[in-house]
């Protein structure tokens, strides 16, 4: 059984340990740091993101001004819908993917944007539970075809994450990315009409209860026809136009409406773009049958809006399944793949004694012996964003150091995403995932191909990569190793190996793996010179690489 | 489900179709086989290939070959109203009640050379409605959970222990269940260069000790352990870092160049658009023009998988799906055709290669507006010189379907994996049996 009482001391191990999973890991300092304090208090901090430590200020003014992601480094051609020629536009850039540079649109400039979010936002699980989420409700950018609407959908994950689940459930059906992409937007069962029931099948499947989990056919049409219509609206003001092609246009953002044949104002634009003062009338009329109970699909009632109580429905008539599905994802993300049925059980009973309040589940979860234990430490292989993220956390310099350098010494998401399709390559297309099933995660994240792309990410991270452009060569990843890494000197081969480790935090490296490398590296004398710098980035490579650093 | 007789009744079949039916030789027009000279099947040849394709979403096959006579057909005209293929202008006649869509562009061709299988109504007991379940399903051959793929305990059973590293890959950049042995995986490989290690993210860099490095990761590697984690990495980088060592792989990791011999979808010189005339662009096109290169090249692979994605028309399917058999159709002519140049010393490649090609569910009978939700039974087809072409189960009963409106299945998907491992990658009956845990018919097209 999952032991789900908290822990009331931690060591710097469960400090890291706990950082890892719930945000992109300390270093040793901030880890000290933490530990100083008592677990529950640290944790709820943390979750909560109160506390000096986690004072976005310098965060978000360096987000919001910034040329972030060393973009005049990007190739681009103005003329092209979707480039990004910073250069050619007014400071600050930021990352150009919302608000009037919607028109775009460009994949890879969101994702780098995700990206410097994750490493430097100092409330971490902010982040990490937005990844999660996306995981879960796994939207993709190929169909919706907007950066900005997948970017709010992203932030609804953010200021939501840790609200109510079925309120939660509510606002993901109703956001806009989420309609375009499971055809909401086409749900038609006014009249005689047969819905579509691409987003009823999914929203139970694979977002609140498992597949063939407390539902069947029957229930999907009935769903279908209660959500029918559940569409948006948008401003005037919100259609941004591509200068060089005024017949591209994408919303900037956009208003949750049912499409009942009512006046859409003060929006005056239809989903698809159109100019409209009321929209069409798709919504069905009538009850349905859902879980054998009938409910009426035209009330508003608690301020609902029409079709919403069907929703609500899964967790109040399905919460047993519900909490059984919520329990499994949240096990195989923050804790383990290798639970058992009791340990699922288990966590199941706390997401339904705490009304699937996910603040409340989080906290007692993440506080827990449980979480905690030895047999669930480096129990689970990382995604290769995070595991990315990461990396670079504990390689690159910090958010105070690479604001004030010049260039900016940030790492160059951009490229990274862009010119090697990195994330794609190495599993996670970040924002876009193939299917609504988002990614399997643990051991499913690695394959030879994988793999493949993992060791070239961290050769660009702990080998220095560059990149020239225009005449001056920049780095993929800024890493400076006798400052950052080694602030003293090391004395040893054996010594820079405890520092990366304490770095790297990769899983139980086989003792004669790590004795090897160092033989191999430093066959005689140990001297802490510019050679030995050269191996010590080798062998931060080969600790990324090698599979004990896959997990955490 | 259906049975034989019931089928022959609702196409108003006869004996002499029945026959033809299990393996009617192809020709190109109705029930009797064509008129002319019946093709003969080339033998199964001695280094055989198979390149399953994956048609995922869930194919509206019944739009692809739709019937086109008999009870089934007003069933189909009735629901199917505003997308159902009816004209005749538009189809192909392949007898026995079914017709091919004319947008599955170059598929009448390879039929009428009597080189396609086609298998309508495959699908298995207990069909589920989800993609990720049948996708799962699929590829387990097994309809219940197994954890390993059909072609993954393929490789556990034929390929070496410690070598044939190259013998199963995927070019998609994942590892479907389909190729997951309990022992062994296929390798994944998704472009002909920089197939090395080290190797830079943007090879614009020197490595700086590239073989300390080689060795260090190789130690890595090799080191065991019991956690499972730990053992995908290895497993995961050793079938990486063996495959790269390939000598195929030449100077920075690169096959030797090739320029296909026929246009593919999306070349300038492809004489098909899509419906908005636009280029037929598909990522299908480059899997099989990367397939053909590897095969030039040398490498020794015995079963490649490829994948077209977009198939879930819940929407919009009177403009995509037309594009989409389009790229499909297209994309397997076109690589058929570029094979027939490819000679090496394990004989040519058009002889040698199978296509099978497959979809983890049909669709909804009953439209939505615009598209059709979720279905069941589906359609497969074979590829090939050595492929006895026609039509073998038998075209779902439209009449009698399911509580949910959807198809009773009338082949087993498992009878089509038996006959591929018999009878193309020569496994021993009881070999074959073994494999997919039961023994199921075997169908004729081998």
């Amino acid at each position: 059984m999952a032991d789900l009482t908290p822990i009331t001391t931690w060591t710097v191990a469960d400090v890291q340990h706990f950082a890892r999973r719930a945000g992109f890991g300390l270093n040793p300092a901030d880890a000290a740091t933490l530990q100083a304090q008592a677990p529950g208090i640290a944790i709820d901090a943390w979750i909560d993101g109160t506390g000096t430590a986690y004072d976005p200020t310098t965060f978000t003014a360096a987000l919001a001004t910034a040329d972030v992601v060393a973009e005049p480094l990007v190739g681009a051609n103005t003329a092209v819908a979707g480039s990004v020629d910073v250069a050619a536009v007014a400071a600050p850039h930021a990352f150009l993917a919302q608000g009037a540079d919607t028109w775009r649109n460009n994949l890879n400039t969101a994702q780098a944007l995700l990206a410097w979010r994750m490493q430097h936002n100092p409330h971490a699980f902010e982040e990490r539970l937005a990844l999660f989420w996306h995981n879960l409700f796994a939207t993709g950018w190929h169909k919706v075809d907007n950066t900005a609407l997948m970017l709010k959908q992203i932030q609804l994950f953010r200021s939501q994450g840790l609200a109510k689940f079925d309120d939660l459930l509510v606002l993901v059906s109703k956001d806009p990315a989420m309609a375009i992409w499971l055809d909401s937007v086409l749900n038609n069962a006014a009249g005689t009409n047969i819905p579509n029931e691409n987003y009823a099948r999914e929203v139970m499947e694979l977002y609140s209860l498992g597949a063939d989990n407390g539902y069947n056919q029957t229930d999907i049409t009935q769903l279908a026809r209660a959500l029918s219509g559940w569409s948006f609206t948008f401003a005037e003001a919100d259609y941004i136009l591509n200068p060089a092609s005024p017949n591209q246009k994408y919303a900037a953002d956009a208003r949750f409406k049912v499409y009942d044949g009512t006046a859409i104002a003060p929006d005056t634009r239809v989903w698809w773009g159109g100019a409209a003062t009321v929209s069409s009338n798709l919504h069905a009329t009538g009850s349905i049958t859902l879980f054998s109970q009938t409910l009426d699909v035209t009330t508003t009632a608690n301020g609902w809006a029409k079709g919403e109580n069907a929703i609500r429905s899964i967790i109040s008539v399905k919460g047993s399944n519900c909490a059984q599905f919520l329990a499994k994802r949240l096990l195989t993300h923050f804790v383990t793949a290798g639970y058992s049925a009791q340990d699922q059980i288990d966590v199941a009973t706390l997401i339904q004694g705490a009304a699937f309040d996910l603040r409340v589940v989080l906290k007692t979860l993440l506080k827990s012996q449980y979480f905690f234990s030895a047999a669930n430490r480096y129990a689970l292989v990382e995604g290769p964003v995070s595991w990315l993220v990461r990396a670079a956390r504990m390689l690159c310099p910090s958010l105070a150091s690479a604001s004030g350098q010049t260039p900016k010494g940030y790492p160059a998401w951009r490229l990274v995403t862009n010119s090697a399709t990195t994330f794609d390559q190495m599993g996670m297309k970040l924002l876009d995932p193939t299917g609504p099933n988002g990614w399997k995660e643990h051991t499913a994240w690695l394959n030879s191909n994988t793999m493949r792309y993992r060791t070239k990410a961290a050769a660009a991270l702990a080998l220095n990569e560059t990149r020239s452009y225009n005449g001056t060569t920049y780095p993929l990843f800024p890493t400076f190793v006798t400052t950052d890494w080694f602030p003293t000197a090391p004395a040893s081969a054996q010594a820079v190996y405890d520092r990366l480790a304490a770095l790297l935090q990769p899983g139980p490296v086989p003792a004669g793996v790590s004795a090897a490398w160092l033989a191999a590296l430093w066959p005689t004398t140990f001297t802490w010179d510019a050679a030995s710098q050269t191996k010590t980035r080798e062998l931060a490579f080969l600790i990324l690489c090698s599979p004990a650093g896959q997990l955490y | 489900m259906t049975t034989r007789r019931e089928f022959i009744q609702t196409m108003g079949a006869t004996g002499a179709m029945l026959a033809g039916f299990t393996a009617c030789g192809g020709g190109g027009s109705g029930s009797s086989g064509g008129g002319g000279t019946t093709p003969t099947p080339t033998p199964t040849p001695s280094l055989p290939i198979l390149v399953i394709v994956d048609i995922d979403g869930g194919w509206d096959w019944l739009n692809v070959t739709p019937p086109n006579a008999g009870t089934n057909l007003g069933v189909y005209q009735a629901k199917r109203a505003t997308l159902g293929i009816t004209d005749p202008a538009l189809l192909t006649d392949l007898g026995s009640g079914m017709a091919l869509n004319k947008d599955f562009t170059g598929m009448d061709a390879l039929h009428a050379l009597g080189r396609v299988a086609w298998i309508p109504g495959i699908g298995m007991p207990n069909p589920n409605l989800s993609h990720f379940t049948s996708i799962d399903l699929w590829g387990q051959g097994a309809t219940v959970p197994a954890g390993t793929g059909w072609l993954g305990r393929y490789a556990d059973t034929a390929f070496s222990p410690t070598g044939d590293v190259l013998r199963g890959l995927t070019v998609t950049a994942d590892l479907p269940v389909m190729l997951k042995g309990a022992t062994r995986s296929f390798v994944s490989i998704t472009s002909a260069g920089g197939y090395v290690f080290p190797s830079y993210l943007l090879s614009t860099s020197a490595v700086p000790d590239a073989a300390t490095l080689e060795t260090g990761w190789g130690t890595a590697l090799a080191a065991s352990s019991t956690d499972p984690g730990y053992l995908a990495g290895a497993q995961a980088g050793k079938l990486f870092f063996d495959a790269q060592n390939n000598a195929a792989f030449g100077t920075g990791g690169s096959l030797t160049a090739r320029t296909p011999t026929v246009p593919y979808p999306g070349d300038a010189t492809y004489p098909v658009q899509k419906l908005n005339g636009t280029a037929l662009t598909t990522s299908l096109s480059s899997q099989f023009k990367l397939i053909a290169q590897m095969i030039a090249a040398g490498l020794p692979p015995q079963v490649y998988f490829a994948r077209l994605s977009g198939w879930d028309t819940h929407s919009n399917e009177a403009v995509d799906l037309p594009n989409l058999q389009r790229a499909l159709g297209g994309s397997i002519k076109a690589f058929h055709d570029d094979l027939a140049t490819i000679t090496t010393s394990a004989g040519n490649a058009q002889d040698r290669v199978m296509i099978l090609a497959y979809s983890e569910f049909g669709r909804r009978v009953q439209e939505n507006n615009g598209g059709t939700d979720h279905g069941t039974a589906g359609l497969s087809f074979c590829v090939g010189k050595s492929v006895k072409g026609g039509l073998y189960g038998g075209y779902p009963d439209l009449t009698s379907l399911d509580s949910n409106g959807n198809m009773k299945y009338t082949a087993d998907f498992r009878s089509l994996y038996a006959t591929v491992l018999d009878r193309w990658l020569g496994q021993a009956t009881a070999t074959t049996d073994s494999l997919l845990g039961s023994t199921y018919p075997r169908l004729g097209f081998l």
